[in-house]
């Protein structure tokens, strides 16, 4: 793939535009059937989860048991992944469906949905891969990018993101409590009391839930139905983290620099969201599976539009990138998997690791900026 | 089977009645577990199942709207419908006089009306009449795509356009056009209770055949002497007019006045009635109207929850001009994409600066942080 070319403003902005016209051609166009999908979705969702749950607590034989841990697996993939993080970005809030509001949707995970819209809807997306302000750059932990600081931890970060595809879920909730912060002595401990209580509570309940309510209500079927929830709540992790990681950390996607993007306007914003996520290409079932973050190219330029709708916009924003000589990074999962493999082996070693590739752009950008400078004068 | 059986109450509301101590230690004890039962409930996501359930068995079935099947669609007049709704357990009845919101979904989108109910209280069933309004989005789809068997949403019934409880000797009711629909809800509870002493309605209508209610009038007129019934035709040159008013019905200063109609002849009549010294109870329904795009004014922006009025432009967005009168909603990335500054706007017109489309609707949720006022407004704040 070829590195991005250095855009002009009047260049930016014409993408911009364009893409802003998309925005708008899908904004006109939704209606019932989007509404009648995420509907669709959630029952679903609930007979699969419902199904899950029978086959666990009535079942003897290891058959019903694997059935019933991948219905709820099943289950709770399409509620946190298609529903819930869509839901809760306000891509059904044109609908004014009160059981698609995006301020008061609760998912069935131990992350609280208020950090989450903070963390993710707010941090995540306005500040996309800027090294610094963008906390899910390597979630604090893992070093996804050469222009992180390495630091004696990431020898051991292999090991360490196959333990976080296992627990994500908790990952993700503990994301908001900013805990790195509070080991490096930047965060006094009664802030970080005051963050964790929220997750504490959802988490507490969501530990009864699953290990307490649900096996005492199969009494003599309890560590069937214990175990039962415990594996699909794990296949859960695994899968959300390597849809979201093969997003945003394989190789061809880009980091920036706070000074980088200092007076960034809409146009600025939609380039960096452009350069900053990957796709992964699928059959439509992948796409659902992965609430449309297969297309996270789409979901980061138009964050609430409705997922669904990213595939068939996808063209049109894979054209605008060969017109204007952008990267559009994708490739099937297993490329992206290993790409992603790769990237976090490198990188757990202290070696100067930026690869060519990213030191032309940024000798590029440099030479850009100067010569923006230079007009100037 | 009728559909009438309201689900399971999962919360239940617990009064607490003192009255001794065991009195007490048992309502902080039954207010505890009513607590944690809500928590619970919220929580492990009953609610959120129970709901989908009992929509999979009923759809007008729901631990938390008030959802209404339509049992009847009734042809008033050529441009006029009456729904009559059986409403859940939801629903906690209305008094004569008041409206329901009634909240369909329009291609995808859920749009919200207020109809005042026609009905009598007495009744179980509640109707509402509508009249077909010329580019009316939800009086044209309810009229087009509503019929018998289908769900609709209701909102708890409204209104202070109704009887005082110590009821007027003398009544006088004026409605126009569709406005007529309050006031027959208060004709029908008064025939019903049989409380038409002496009671003087006045109505105006294009002509004879769009008269609405026209058959039940003259019956109601015929059994009860107390009312005295007329109905004007404008195209018959029945047109209101001051003289002719106060010709027929000289006392009308003294009767206790209940007046919905369209805005012109209700100014009218306000006019008359301030000249007159004398006091109406009156109702009106009218969307916001929208300044144009480009100038800037001043408009009043009213925080319903912190009760403080505030003065905004036109031009600036709701966010930024709320922060520099010293607010601080909740808001996030500033351009339109987290959804963190989404607010419930009550009232009032406001403009999307993204994509120019305006909001007029009541109760409908925007983002602040891309939004401009095009009206006066009041907000969820």
């Amino acid at each position: 793939m070829s590195a991005p070319r250095i855009l002009s403003r009047e260049e930016t902005d014409a993408l911009g535009h364009a893409l802003d016209a998309i925005r708008d051609d899908v904004l006109r166009d939704l209606g019932s059937r989007d509404v009648e999908h995420i509907r669709r979705i959630i029952r679903l969702a609930h007979h699969s989860g419902a199904a899950g749950r029978l086959l666990l607590h009535v079942g003897i034989d290891p058959v019903s048991f694997v059935c019933g841990v991948g219905a709820l697996a099943l289950a709770k993939i399409l509620e946190n992944m298609e529903i819930g993080h869509n839901v809760m970005h306000g891509q059904y809030d044109w609908t004014q469906d009160p059981a698609l509001d995006s301020k008061s949707y609760e998912w069935d995970m131990v992350c609280a949905g208020d950090d989450w819209r903070h963390s993710h809807n707010y941090e995540h997306h306005t500040f996309t891969n800027i090294i610094g302000r963008d906390r899910d750059v390597g979630y604090g932990w893992l070093r996804v990018s050469a222009d992180q600081p390495w630091r004696a931890w990431h020898l051991v970060q292999p090991p360490l993101a196959l333990a976080l595809a296992l627990l994500f879920e908790w990952g993700i909730g503990a994301h908001d409590l900013r805990l790195d912060e509070w080991l490096s002595g930047k965060q006094p401990f009664s802030k970080l009391r005051a963050r964790a209580r929220p997750f504490l509570a959802k988490a507490r309940w969501q530990l009864a839930k699953d290990y307490l309510v649900s096996p005492a209500l199969a009494l003599w079927n309890a560590p069937r139905v214990l175990a039962g929830n415990a594996l699909a709540n794990v296949a859960r992790n695994v899968w959300t983290f390597a849809v979201i990681f093969c997003g945003h950390f394989p190789q061809g996607v880009r980091f920036f620099t706070p000074s980088e993007v200092a007076n960034e306007n809409r146009a600025d914003w939609y380039l960096r969201q452009l350069q900053g996520s990957a796709n992964i290409e699928g059959s439509p079932w992948f796409h659902l599976l992965s609430g449309h973050l297969s297309h996270q190219i789409e979901h980061h330029l138009f964050p609430d539009l409705p997922a669904a709708r990213y595939p068939s916009i996808a063209p049109r924003v894979q054209a605008l990138c060969k017109q204007y000589e952008q990267p559009y990074t994708t490739g099937t999962f297993p490329k992206q998997l290993a790409s992603v493999a790769r990237s976090l082996l490198r990188l757990s070693l202290p070696l100067p690791h930026r690869s060519a590739r990213h030191a032309s752009i940024r000798s590029d950008f440099s030479k850009h900026l100067v010569d923006l400078c230079s007009e100037q004068q | 089977m009728d559909a009438f059986y309201g689900p399971l109450d999962l919360v239940m509301p617990y009064d607490v009645r003192g009255g001794g101590v065991g009195a007490c230690t048992m309502s902080s004890l039954r207010r505890f577990a009513a607590t944690w039962r809500e928590t619970a409930t919220r929580r492990l996501f009953l609610r959120e199942g129970v709901e989908l359930w009992l929509h999979e068995l009923d759809p007008i079935w729901s631990l938390t709207e008030i959802r209404a099947r339509v049992v009847d669609v009734v042809r008033e007049t050529a441009d006029v419908k009456t729904f009559v709704l059986r409403p859940n357990r939801r629903w906690h009845g209305h008094r004569a006089g008041q409206y329901t919101t009634i909240e369909v979904e329009i291609n995808g989108v859920r749009v919200r009306r207020c109809y005042s109910i026609s009905s009598s209280p007495a009744d179980p069933r509640v109707a509402i009449t509508v009249k077909r309004v010329p580019g009316g989005r939800v009086s044209s789809w309810l009229h087009d795509h509503v019929g018998a068997g289908d769900v609709i949403v209701l909102g708890a019934a409204a209104g202070d356009f109704v009887l005082p409880d110590h009821e007027p000797a003398q009544l006088l009711l004026i409605s126009a056009g569709s406005g007529i629909t309050p006031v027959m809800s208060i004709m029908r509870d008064l025939a019903a209770r049989n409380a038409i002493r002496d009671v003087t309605f006045v109505h105006y209508a294009h002509s004879r055949a769009d008269v609405i209610f026209r058959a039940e009038l003259d019956a109601l007129a015929g059994h009860h002497p107390g009312l005295r019934l007329l109905v004007h035709a404008v195209d018959e040159g029945g047109r209101f007019d001051e003289e002719g008013f106060a010709r027929r019905v000289p006392d009308f200063a003294e009767r206790a006045t209940y007046l919905c109609g369209p805005p012109g002849l209700m100014a009218r009549v306000e006019q008359l009635w301030d000249q007159a010294g004398a006091a109406l109870r009156s109702e009106r329904f009218a969307l916001p109207t929208v300044a144009s795009t480009t100038d800037s004014r001043l408009v009043r922006l009213r925080l319903a929850r912190s009760d403080r009025a505030v003065a905004v432009t036109t031009t600036g967005t709701l966010l930024e001009q709320l922060e520099r009168a010293g607010e601080r909603p909740a808001s996030g990335c500033r351009i339109g994409i987290c959804h963190t500054c989404k607010c419930r706007k009550r009232r009032g017109a406001v403009r999307n600066l993204l994509n120019g489309s305006i909001s007029r609707e009541p109760d409908e949720d925007i983002q602040l942080c891309i939004s401009a006022p095009c009206s006066d407004i009041e907000l969820d704040l």
